[in-house]
């Protein structure tokens, strides 16, 4: 009696199920791609920041009160999912999108600009003369199918950084080529115990070693189509390398924003990092004393004769592909104050702005703290360290980053070999890419 | 004599009149039950089964995915087929098992145990303790996030001495060592859950009149016996729906490894339980029916497993008992 009822109930759900399923049936199905339409606000608009971008817009407000703008701050977590979801709610709703944006994570110009979303507008006509202003070579990652899709706010290329004060104490010689830091790292850590040359546990390590050996692990082939291929020789050299720090006990296994980091900071003696480091990193987080560290530029693969650097991060700003006429012209100007006027990039930005005539000034701005031991050579490594990125890596649909952290990350910390920490990032990296639905290719 | 006359012929016609009397009030009373369950129905309805039926409808759809920009139409079981393909499929419910096996158990007996212990403590002393068993699962999810964010780091938390021991030295080392996250989601749900359900088992004991305790003391049942053959025996729904509740939130856990993985420097599994799974479909590789597919697959076995206790704990049990 009672299992009965209970069959009845259940059948009379289901049909109340289906029907509502039928009637909200026509709201999917078959949108196929979105960005037909473009509309114009006449003259408003919205942009999207995460927090440490809202005083490049609120700088644009003051110095545009003339154009109408709403000023959105975002979940500025890297590697967060939160703009994407929003994202794909207006690509259902065909509105609602930001006119511009600052990208969270740089991973995020691959959904931005996938034939799906199709957001991010192709600047290379309409922003043509502000993407002059820029080295070609910092816009790499913004190059997609020969089409430039975003700006970059800052550079930042990975420069040699190294504890100036002990090295003169020690008598040790700065490396200039990978393979001497890796000897040197492990000869140092043997000597001086807990002293660490690198960082292994944050999503910006792979851009740090493998992005730095032009190991392909993010080149596109076509638009559906990847090379991943960790036994190319450039990515082994990188494993070689790393192994060598790793069995010298000369590597961190936590990741340079880890709360953790703070604590064993103090003894990095020497590092490939980012520009930023410099001052987020060494300055402001781990509150290392002035006069001790000092960059040197990107170090040499043995065999090459120039130096081969990665990139960590160096945001992207986007425009929507939405939009048209006053509204398009007024984002266009907001993008183009963004990235290149000096009371945002020069007062108040902390990264190397990647627009090349304000670099100097701001080189000029960030000498005056004179922090570093020998101020003057470090800032002279940054310009340069930027044409020496590989320039064949593009951010994909997968995340290199992530798969590296919860791959690589927690097998150094529970003590495996370099080699087992390798072999699970090689499979993951492949599984990601294919459950994304690339297709896989080990060679182009 | 007239009664008796009114009474032979209107006999059957009373009899009619009771019949209808009943039926009536059988009609009033199926009314009644209608109107009470209405709100409820419509709640179902919105929250529950339109949800449903349009997750059913998502998954047996092809749309556009982010490679794939000109999908559309009917899909069959192509979602289906692929979320149960996808290479961390199994490995998803095998971690959610893995919790499940350690916390469910140990949940079930501190809520029983401590729920007994509560009522067997009356007055003030047992009061006092309902109320600290329920305070760890007062605080916000955030709140008490920090505070395990503060225990589990070797470098700042109280048991900072046991972490050593075991040789963790970061949070990392804690969360990211192989073996150590289902103990301590487990320790992160039990504590966040068990207060309020020692409060709802220690209803259930206090609905059980008096008289049956008496009459068991007469008998010669001491504190034990009371609480294994009189107090548990009576409170099994209670128990049941405890087992039901906390089963269907393990089968949902997302929050737990998502917050763990942002501490922990990315060093947990983005994908761990089947519901960050069909995060990642919809969100990371824009397959919403794949995602409506793994919703699906998780409703079933919750559904399954739910219906499975409420019929043999006999939470709905009038008419069992």
């Amino acid at each position: 009696m009672k299992t009965k009822r209970l069959i009845s109930v259940g059948a009379a759900m289901a049909t109340i199920a289906l029907a509502g399923a039928a009637l909200s049936g026509c709201s999917t199905g078959g949108s196929g791609t979105t960005g037909g339409t473009q509309t114009d606000s006449g003259g408003k608009i919205t942009v999207w920041v995460d927090p440490p971008r809202v005083p490049a817009a609120d700088a644009f407000k003051k110095a545009h009160p003339e154009i109408d703008i709403n000023i959105v701050q975002i979940d500025g977590t890297v590697g967060g999912k939160t703009v994407q979801q929003q994202f794909a709610q207006f690509d259902a709703a065909k509105k609602g999108w930001p006119d511009a944006i600052f990208f969270p994570s740089n991973d995020d110009i691959a959904w931005a600009t996938s034939a799906k979303s199709n957001y991010a507008a192709d600047l290379t006509d309409i922003m043509a003369d502000t993407i002059s202003g820029f080295d070609p070579a910092v816009l790499g990652m913004c190059n997609i199918g020969d089409k430039i899709r975003c700006l970059r706010n800052d550079a930042a290329p990975d420069v040699f950084w190294y504890n100036a004060k002990f090295f003169a104490d020690n008598g040790y010689t700065v490396p200039t080529t990978w393979e001497d830091y890796a000897k040197l790292g492990a000869k140092i850590a043997s000597e001086h115990p807990g002293k660490i040359s690198g960082f292994t546990g944050d999503a910006y390590a792979p851009d740090r070693y493998l992005w730095a050996a032009d190991c392909p692990t993010n080149n596109t082939v076509d638009a559906t189509t990847v090379q991943i291929n960790l036994a190319d020789p450039k990515c082994t050299r990188a494993k070689d390398l790393l192994t060598t720090l790793y069995d010298g006990k000369a590597l961190s296994t936590d990741g340079i924003f880890d709360a953790d980091a703070a604590k064993v900071g103090p003894d990095l003696v020497m590092s490939p990092g980012a520009v930023w480091w410099g001052d987020y990193l060494f300055n402001q987080t781990w509150k290392i004393p002035a006069g001790t560290m000092q960059a040197s530029a990107p170090l040499t693969w043995e065999g090459e004769s120039k130096p081969s650097t990665g990139d960590e991060g160096g945001g992207l700003w986007g425009l929507s592909s939405h939009i048209k006429g006053k509204q398009l012209k007024n984002a266009e100007t907001f993008m183009k104050f963004v990235v290149s006027d000096p009371s945002w990039q020069v007062d108040l930005s902390t990264g190397l702005p990647a627009f090349k005539a304000v670099q100097d000034d701001w080189i000029a701005k960030q000498s005056a703290a004179n922090y570093y031991a020998d101020t003057k050579a470090t800032f002279e490594a940054f310009k340069p360290a930027i044409s020496a990125v590989p320039g064949d890596h593009k951010y994909q649909l997968y995340n290199t980053g992530s798969v590296w952290t919860e791959t690589v990350a927690p097998a150094l910390v529970a003590g495996k070999s370099f080699d087992d920490a390798w072999s699970a990032f090689d499979q993951d990296l492949n599984s990601q890419a294919k459950a994304q639905g690339y297709k896989v290719v080990t060679s182009k | 004599m007239t009664t008796g006359i009114a009474g032979t012929t209107r006999a059957p016609e009373r009899r009619r009149t009771a019949a209808g009397r009943r039926r009536v009030l059988r009609r009033i009373e199926t009314r009644g039950a209608w109107t009470l369950l209405s709100p409820y129905i419509v709640l179902l309805l919105i929250a529950g089964v339109i949800p449903i039926g349009y997750a059913l409808f998502v998954s047996l759809q092809k749309t556009p995915t982010n490679l794939e920009p000109n999908l559309s139409g009917f899909g069959g079981i192509d979602a289906f087929v692929t979320a149960f393909t996808d290479y961390r499929f199994l490995q998803t419910f095998a971690n959610v098992f893995s919790v499940l096996i350690i916390w469910l158990p140990l949940m079930i007996i501190g809520i029983v145990g401590m729920a007994l212990l509560v009522h067997a403590s009356p007055g003030r002393f047992g009061n006092a303790m309902r109320f600290i068993y329920y305070i760890p699962g007062a605080l916000a999810g955030v709140a008490n996030l920090m505070l395990w964010v503060y225990l589990l780091n070797p470098a700042q938390s109280p048991i900072g001495g046991f972490w050593h021991a075991l040789g963790f030295e970061t949070i990392k080392a804690v969360v990211a060592s192989p073996g150590t996250l289902p103990p301590i989601l487990t320790a992160m749900l039990f504590f966040q859950g068990i207060g309020t359900w020692v409060v709802i088992v220690n209803g259930g004991l206090n609905g059980i009149p008096d008289e049956i305790f008496e009459a068991a003391s007469i008998d010669g049942a001491n504190a034990w016996n009371l609480a294994w053959r009189i107090k548990i025996p009576l409170i099994r729904p209670w128990i049941g729906y405890a087992a039901l509740m906390n089963l269907a939130y393990g089968f949902q856990l997302f929050l737990e490894p998502y917050l763990l993985d942002q501490v922990a420097g990315g060093a947990l599994p983005d994908q761990y339980t089947p519901t960050q799974l069909g995060f990642w479909f919809a969100f990371a590789n824009s397959n919403f029916p794949a995602a409506a597919a793994m919703s699906l697959v998780v409703l079933v076995i919750t559904l399954g497993i739910g219906l499975i206790i409420v019929f043999r704990s006999g939470l709905f049990g009038e008419e069992e008992k």
